[in-house]
């Protein structure tokens, strides 16, 4: 490609120029600079087009006088139909006295929507004719609403410390259009203290994990994270917790092209928490990184989850292929009133580099017999010697 | 007394001038012979005619006979059969008619109707044509039509593309002959046919090469590399040219990001095009604000960016900036579902610029939200009746249309009047299906 002399007029007459001028001219072009393509001038929606859950629906209602009469007590009347209910969405429900021919009764009708599945909207127009004659007549619309987002949860332990409760919450997109995510936060129930783990704080702003990436791609998913800590009151209890707790509810607000706002709710989150059995052994202290090879200590906590038998426990540390504990194995901790704890602190060290699984803890409860295992506890990263692992 | 349908008030959109739906066949007036193509590089194009007004069609199925032999347009046939004949046609809107003519010189010059598979010779004036009129196809929503017309230039780098393939009419000079718009026009096409990425590869391309020819001047030689004895005057325009060429493939990119809907892209590049273009720095900061706020939903980054365009146009005087910014803030309240703020922001930029056509349509659509149809019926209409050449923009009448359909079921008479209307502009290009005359 090479440099055309610009010199000739005739050519100069036909190229860009006259394009350009076109481009100037035409009204929807944005002034000074026309090759950009986004477009300024608003159209009408021609159909209802999707309409999702969290959304709201708006409407135009107009009723038209097309004869040559004046009519009268015309009475407008909205509703919504769905599987479940028939909602009222007129905004007045006194009687227009009367309507000139060619005039027209308008309203703008809003709802949020809150179902899914098949919507009618019913309208009904009742209007005394000139002669005296009551008039009654319906209309329906049908639409369907359709869900805009797939939640997933997941709940994770925490290793150390074993109160707190990790919530994954997965979020997809699964409207045909982008969608920006203004707000997802849990509301806790009564039991736990929220903290969400979706921003950091970088030189004194508040950045999100997100990056750059504002926004929701059909089909693509986002995953929340929020760290939930019992409240001091419910702190004892929630290490002897069986069954089932009520976590909290995730509270979604989301904005589409020009600013179309839509909310969600999930349904109260419940959580299984783990069987523990009578005796519970969690870790109350663990480094992330060791050496290869150089012991560590570890600080364990075991409670008598039992609510009446005091415990005598006996503790046995088995060796695994990468684990090698330190100390006496065989020993017995003393007794353990019902309900209470004690920490113990041992000592370990690793043979494989990697990441390693503490495993290898027996309790043994005299009385009953019975031996609880313990594998898997933590995990802890080895690396190597060459690499200095500040203590 | 019947209620009409409802206009459900989900989001109004922005059309992007891009989404027009490719390939309409049209009505071919002439056949071009059907000649087949040969393999050699040096052949013409074939062309085909596009004689057929949609106007007078529609005006002959809903105003009778009568009010359809009084539409005037100017074809081929009326004007002096040159250059000065096509832009008169150009300006007038009668693309159509241009594109026949284009064809007729076209002809003269040796390449045209039923010519395909014969060896030509271009010139600079034949690609011009060739240039013109594959623009104007593209223009007329024709794009099935204008790739087949470009096939024959391959990737318009062929040897008889070049001066230096016709020595005996060129002495001397070097260099392509196609024009840089029309290497544009070349990779923009595949984007309306549903290829964005083949757009995108091809526009790169272009983008390498402006980019070497550029690195090649900075560095005192010539634009292909060789060493040169430009003098300063010349180097620094070429400098400029290739500068700005820079600048609109890197917009046309852009573009094309923002088709695919890869926004996150677009928006880099359209920063980039500041660089190029830092006159044009507010209307594009403006442009990515709305498509933070059109099409992402994210107000913040929006408002962050419309708050930008205020610093900028503060330094700047007249009209342009001031439009600007209220044109933001309506935008801004729209998003916010104050329709009533964002009434009152586009009636102010109308005091301003009264002739603001997309204030005016704005405005009006904000009144129906209001629930106002009369009264936004009204402003459309006044709009269409004050300048028919200037307003009857596609859009105007899409949303006149549908609110005609949404006041009553006579729709159709109102209709008809502005189907007059558009006659009476006597345009040959327009997309009728804005009427909604089924």
């Amino acid at each position: 490609m090479e440099v055309n002399p610009p010199k000739q007029e005739h050519l100069l007459a036909l190229k860009g120029d006259l394009f350009n001028q076109l481009m100037r001219d035409d009204p929807s072009t944005v002034n000074g600079a026309e090759i950009l393509m986004l477009g300024e001038m608003l159209t009408l929606p021609q159909n209802f087009g999707n309409i999702f859950l969290g959304e709201t629906f708006s409407s135009y209602i107009s009723v038209h006088n097309d004869s040559n009469q004046v009519v009268k007590d015309i009475l407008v009347k909205a509703d919504l139909q769905t599987s479940s209910q028939r909602l009222n969405l007129s905004a007045s429900n006194a009687a227009v006295a009367e309507l000139k021919p060619d005039c027209c009764i308008d309203d703008v009708i809003h709802h949020e929507v809150k179902e899914i599945g098949t919507h009618i909207l019913v309208c009904a127009v009742s209007y005394t004719t000139q002669g005296g004659e009551k008039m009654y007549f319906r209309k329906f619309f049908k639409f369907q609403v359709l869900k805009p987002l797939d939640v997933k949860t997941k709940f994770y332990n925490a290793e150390v410390s074993t109160d707190e409760v990790f919530l994954e919450a997965q979020i997809q997109n699964i409207t045909t259009s982008p969608m920006f995510m203004e707000k997802v936060s849990l509301e806790p129930s009564i039991m736990y203290n929220v903290a969400e783990l979706n921003s950091v704080n970088q030189a004194g702003e508040c950045v999100t994990t997100f990056g750059s990436r504002a926004y929701l791609q059909p089909m693509d998913t986002r995953q929340y994270l929020y760290c939930l800590k019992p409240k001091k009151e419910f702190a004892e209890k929630a290490g002897i917790i069986k069954g089932v707790t009520v976590i909290g509810k995730l509270d979604i607000v989301w904005k589409t092209n020009l600013g179309e706002r839509g909310r969600l709710q999930t349904s109260q989150l419940q959580r299984m928490a783990p069987g523990y059995g009578d005796v519970r052994l969690s870790l109350e202290a663990i480094p992330d990184t060791v050496n290869l090879e150089e012991p560590f200590h570890i600080t364990c906590k075991i409670t008598n989850c039992s609510s009446e038998r005091t415990m005598d426990l006996v503790l046995e540390m088995c060796n695994t292929n990468s684990i090698h504990w330190c100390g006496i194995s065989g020993r017995q901790l003393g007794k353990l009133h019902p309900s209470s704890s004690l920490c113990l602190a041992l000592t370990l060290l690793s043979s494989v580099q990697g990441l390693q699984s503490v495993s290898g803890l027996r309790l043994t409860d005299t009385f009953l017999k019975r031996t609880y295992e313990y594998d898997d506890i933590a995990q802890v990263c080895v690396v190597s010697s060459a690499i200095k692992v500040e203590s | 007394m019947l209620v009409s349908p409802t206009v459900p008030l989900s989001r109004a959109s922005c059309a992007n001038r891009q989404n027009r739906k490719g390939g309409r066949r049209l009505q071919c007036g002439l056949d071009a012979e059907g000649a087949a193509r040969s393999e050699d590089s040096d052949c013409s194009s074939e062309l085909r005619g596009f004689r057929g007004d949609a106007v007078k069609d529609l005006m002959l199925r809903f105003l009778g006979e009568k009010a359809a032999a009084k539409r005037q347009v100017l074809t081929a046939s009326s004007v002096e059969q040159s250059f000065v004949g096509l832009k008169q046609l150009i300006s007038c809107k009668n693309w159509r008619a241009a594109v026949d003519l284009c064809g007729r010189l076209l002809t003269a010059h040796g390449q045209g109707y039923g010519k395909s598979g014969l060896p030509t010779s271009h010139t600079a004036d034949s690609l011009q044509l060739w240039f013109v009129r594959l623009a104007l196809l593209v223009k007329l929503g024709l794009f099935q039509n204008a790739e087949m017309e470009f096939e024959p230039f391959g990737n318009l780098d062929q040897p008889d593309l070049y001066y230096e393939y016709y020595p005996h009419v060129y002495p001397g000079r070097r260099g392509s002959m196609v024009p840089f718009s029309m290497r544009i026009l070349h990779a923009e096409l595949q984007q309306y046919l549903g290829n964005p990425q083949e757009s995108l590869d091809r526009l790169h391309r272009v983008k390498a090469v402006c980019s070497k020819i550029l690195a090649n001047l900075e560095q005192g030689l010539a634009e292909d590399g060789t060493t040169s004895s430009i003098a300063q005057e010349n180097r620094q325009a070429s400098v400029q040219l290739w500068r700005s060429r820079l600048g609109r493939v890197t917009c046309s990119m852009a573009n094309c990001l923002l088709l695919m809907k890869d926004y996150v892209l677009a928006v880099d590049a359209y920063r980039a095009v500041v660089q190029f273009h830092p006159e044009q720095e507010p209307q594009v900061l403006s442009c990515i604000g709305r498509i933070f706020l059109q099409q992402i939903g994210d107000i913040k980054a929006a408002e962050k960016y419309f708050q930008d365009v205020e610093k900028v146009t503060q330094k700047l005087d007249g009209l342009q900036g001031k439009t600007m910014v209220l044109m933001n803030r309506s935008f801004l309240h729209l998003g916010q579902n104050n329709f009533a703020e964002a009434h009152r922001f586009f009636t102010e930029i109308l005091r301003v610029d009264p002739s603001n056509a997309v204030a005016n349509n704005n405005a009006a659509v904000c009144l129906l939200y209001l629930g106002r149809l009369k009264d936004s019926l009204r402003q459309l209409e006044a709009m269409a009746q004050r300048d028919p050449r200037q307003h009857l923009h596609e859009s105007v009448l899409f949303n006149l249309t549908t609110m005609y359909e949404l006041e009553s079921s006579r729709s159709l008479q109102k209709k008809q009047a502005l189907l007059e209307a558009v006659a009476s502009t006597e345009s040959d290009c327009y997309n009728t299906h804005c009427l909604k005359l089924a």
